[in-house]
């Protein structure tokens, strides 16, 4: 379609709504007017009319809202709850309507309706005596509490969890509906999930399953809130009455109605993946993962959520990508990519999906890029949403997962790494965090386009969110510069090395996340890695960074930390006799206090990687030709080092074994050691 | 020369084939048929899905009390679901959205789609009357926000604003949106939501099991020759060509 045409309505849509606006300015104190009116059949007129504006129309929800009329509305609410006169009930009705349509599906209403202190009194209007106030009431309740902004139901207290059964129990649809809604917006915590199992609701649910159409749905989505990740749960509604819970479902993902299929498949990929000994048959993994992909056929809410659910049931599983590799979904899910504006969720959701189908598999990625779905994704950087634009950087760093792909620098392009480096600035932290971890695999291969990322800013960008409030961003960016140092020129080290200063790098060692930590010393080893001027790095502002180190492996908690700081001393006990000592004295504090050195805890975990990286730097300390080595085997073995490696010589890990092997020679070149 | 004989063994064998196709006289056929047995019970639940899908609420009531056949929902709905289904193929639309609205306040709000096009139906209605002020005002205050939202809406939105482009409505390309059909289908999606929205199936059972039948009957031409029903309408067993 032509950029012009698109282009009027939407320029007469603002016009359109000042006019509304001043019309309804206009209509707005009358409107008002007649709903504080002490004419009951006054105001059930502005009731209904303002029911028949706002029912399907946002833009006008919107303008009453902020035109103020949800209190006046709240307040017939609250004044009548307990009168069951006939024109009364036909007062509650409207104004419940009223209400529960400025909360369908708009949290700005949500909100000014929970402002507007009714919540209470819609409750009371479930026990009314008056059927068609029940509905009323019961419906409003539901659209609350499908937005996230509803007050948290406690089920832990005794009066509520009856209060839950019995509308679970009750006759009218839009009532166990409600109880079904509550369950999915506030059970979260697997002490709640015991508590509504122990209640009966569990089984309740489940003979809901036979009902009709909005029972079933409720049903389904309520019981998956549930089971999730609570084994017991789940082994207690597969194993219920003979395992017929469990078959219901399964027949639910044929039903006629999208809805409900997607929630069947929603049902079955929780139990798969809090219980994996359930539903491990070929034939339901592909059936699911068929289902999912024909259910994003669907143009509504449900094709925007069928790609989650795909997320979901495919996330860090390698078979079920493969499976849903051969069902052709990276095809399919292109197609639906390239079918013009899509809507923002569907948008997020079909992006994240192909990002876990390339999380792991090779084939995927190749596939991917045959399709020239990068050009599709990159596009995706500059989208309006940041949740879209999160998504496409997270579909990124996916496929540049391939080592292939990189080596052919199939990433290293403007087009790409322009567009990531903007998003560093983002204003949203999840897209900042997206973009820094794509930008962390893209920089690997930087061979030939190093030099254009730091001219493009990158890299001062990098260092500057290496500062960031944000932890996980801290990290992500440590990451990404630690990637960009892997076997980097030393012009490339020292240019960032300047850019950081070494005392902040001291700093982020001693960052107060674990996970940060072991990023910084991760960027340390990398940097001090290669060429012998490399190592000088870390003896700059006397030596703080060292320090740090030191500091940060005799109080290790985590075995990374562990072995990332010992591969940094690793690294620097391959340079002169200043650089070994340097490392000497870290390892053994001339004050010893009889404290053990943390050498021997290292040598002794349980971390293949972490012993190896121990027994490395031991043999750097100790090659025999340097002139120190002798002196330094000494004060090992004194430390207790020396026999601990020689009671290492059968390893059952192979890169220990070879390193302890060497060390063995070593210290028997100088006569120290058994035999 | 052994190509030769397999092409005419397999010309042989085809023809076999045809001659096989098994026949079925009448008296063999209503045999069989007399064989099967369908339960009243049954046939009286279909006949009042039919009505009470289909909306027949009076004969629906009648046949509830000359059957004993209960209905599977309250039959005051169905007064409540013809009255907003008779509005809009009047072109009362306004109507038709209020009524539905009282019905259930969920059903417009939560489908866009339909609300798009009942509010479109109720643009068409202002065109056909020849409002052209009230048209466009509506267009612009209604219609262009939903727009905005889906682009899908903005492309319907604009074929039909193109109607007042045109004098000669009857003769220009968008012109069947003023065709009845066009209100028809805007009544039954109303219709089908409404349905939903009460838990209840869109659609009649009776035409999928007459769908099924002609299904079957196509099935069976290949493989025999019968009494086939041809005409629906009455469904007489009808001899087979031999």
């Amino acid at each position: 379609m032509p950029t012009s045409a698109s282009a009027s309505p939407s320029a007469t849509a603002s016009a359109s709504a000042s006019s509304i606006a001043i019309a309804a300015g206009r209509n707005h104190s009358d409107l008002h007017a007649r709903l504080i009116s002490s004419d009951g059949e006054v105001q059930l007129k502005a009731l209904r009319e303002l029911k028949n504006r706002i029912i399907g129309n946002r833009t006008k929800k919107l303008l009453y809202i902020k035109l103020g009329l949800v209190p006046a509305v709240a307040d017939i609410v609250a004044s009548k709850a307990e009168t069951i006169a006939d024109h009364e009930s036909s007062l509650l009705v409207q104004s419940a309507a009223v209400l529960g349509s400025f909360a369908c599906g708009f949290d700005v209403g949500v909100r000014a309706v929970l402002d507007a202190g009714v919540f209470p009194y819609l409750f009371r209007l479930l026990s009314h005596p008056d059927e068609k106030v029940v509905d009323a009431g019961a419906r409003s309740l539901r659209m609350i509490y499908q937005s996230k902004l509803a007050p948290k139901y406690d089920f832990l207290q005794d009066k509520n969890m009856d209060f839950l059964v019995s509308l679970l129990n009750c006759e009218n649809e839009n009532v166990t509906g409600l109880g079904a809604s509550i369950i999915i917006h506030s059970c979260k915590s697997v002490a709640e999930q015991r508590a509504l199992c122990r209640a009966g609701v569990l089984k309740k649910l489940i003979s809901l399953l036979d009902g009709s159409l909005s029972q079933r749905d409720a049903s389904l989505e309520s019981l998956a809130a549930i089971i999730k990740n609570n084994v017991e749960a789940v082994s207690k509604f597969v194993e219920s009455e003979s395992t017929r819970a469990l078959s219901s479902v399964i027949e639910l993902t044929k039903d006629r109605y999208p809805r409900t299929r997607l929630l069947a498949c929603i049902c079955l990929i929780v139990i798969r993946n809090t219980s994996p000994c359930y539903l491990q048959d070929i034939g339901i993994k592909t059936k699911l993962v068929y289902l999912l992909l024909e259910l994003h056929d669907d143009p509504g809410q449900v094709g925007d959520e069928a790609s989650f659910a795909f997320s979901s049931l495919i996330a860090e599983k390698e078979d079920l990508q493969k499976l849903a590799f051969e069902a052709n979904a990276i095809d399919k899910l292109y197609n639906h990519l390239q079918k013009g504006v899509l809507h923002p969720k569907r948008f997020q959701g079909i992006l994240l999906a192909l990002a876990d189908l390339c999380s792991k598999l090779e084939n995927c990625r190749s596939k991917f890029l045959s399709l020239k779905a990068l050009n599709l994704v990159t596009n995706a950087l500059n989208h309006d949403s940041s949740d879209v634009r999160a998504a496409a950087c997270i579909c990124l760093r996916s496929v540049s997962r391939s080592i292939k792909n990189l080596c052919a620098g199939h990433f290293m392009n403007e087009m790409i790494v322009f567009p990531l480096v903007q998003l560093l600035d983002d204003p949203c932290t999840s897209v900042q965090v997206a973009a820094l971890s794509a930008l962390g695999n893209i920089v690997i291969d930087f061979t030939t386009h190093r030099s254009a990322f730091v001219q493009c800013g990158g890299m001062k960008q990098l260092v500057q969110l290496t500062k960031s409030m944000d932890s996980t961003v801290r990290s992500n960016a440590l990451r990404a510069l630690r990637n960009l140092v892997f076997l980097a020129e030393k012009v490339c080290k020292e240019g960032i090395f300047l850019e950081l200063t070494a005392s902040s790098l001291a700093s982020l060692v001693s960052d107060p996340e674990p996970f940060v930590q072991e990023q910084a010393l991760g960027l340390i080893r990398n940097l001090v890695d290669g060429c012998m001027n490399s190592v000088e790095f870390i003896f700059s502002e006397d030596r703080i960074i060292l320090d740090a180190v030191g500091r940060q492996l005799r109080n290790a908690s985590k075995a990374e930390i562990g072995k990332q700081g010992m591969y940094v001393l690793n690294n620097v006990a391959r340079g002169n006799e200043l650089h070994k000592e340097a490392v000497m004295h870290q390892l053994i504090p001339q004050t010893d206090n009889g404290m053990q050195s943390f050498m021997i805890k290292f040598l002794q975990s349980n971390d293949g990687q972490l012993r190896t990286a121990a027994v490395w730097t031991v043999v750097n300390l100790t090659f025999p030709s340097s002139p120190g080595a002798f002196d330094r085997l000494v004060r090992l073995s004194n430390a207790g080092v020396v026999s601990q490696i020689e009671s290492m010589a059968n390893d059952p890990c192979l890169d220990v074994k070879l390193r302890v092997r060497t060390a063995l020679g070593q210290f028997r070149t100088f006569g120290i050691g058994s035999t | 020369m052994s190509l030769f004989w397999i092409v005419i063994r397999q010309l042989a064998e085809i023809e076999e084939m045809a001659v096989s196709k098994k026949v079925i006289t009448r008296e063999e056929w209503e045999k069989k048929l007399n064989d099967v047995k369908i339960r009243k019970e049954d046939m009286n639940k279909l006949v009042m899905n039919f009505l009470v899908t289909e909306g027949y609420v009076d004969a629906a009531e009648k046949f509830r009390l000359e059957s004993g056949t209960e209905p599977d929902i309250d039959l005051a709905t169905i007064t409540d679901r013809m009255a907003v289904k008779k509005a809009v193929q009047c072109g009362n639309v306004e109507d038709a959205i209020e009524k539905v609205n009282d019905l259930n306040p969920e059903i417009l709000d939560t489908n866009p789609q339909l609300f798009f096009h009942l509010q479109q139906q109720r643009l068409i209605e202002l065109i056909r009357n020849g409002k052209v002020e009230e048209a466009l005002e509506f267009a612009q205050e209604e219609l262009a926000p939903r727009g905005e939202e889906n682009q899908s809406f903005l492309e319907e939105l604009e074929r039909t604003v193109a109607l007042l482009a045109f004098e000669d409505v009857s003769n220009c390309p968008v012109g069947e949106l003023l065709d009845v059909s066009q209100r028809l289908k805007t009544a039954s999606e109303v219709n089908a939501a409404i349905l939903t929205s009460q838990s209840h199936e869109k659609d009649p059972k009776l035409p999928s099991l007459l769908k099924m039948l002609i299904w079957a009957q196509n099935q069976l031409d290949e493989k025999a020759a019968y009494p086939r029903i041809n005409d629906l309408s009455t469904a007489m067993l009808e001899d087979p060509p031999i």
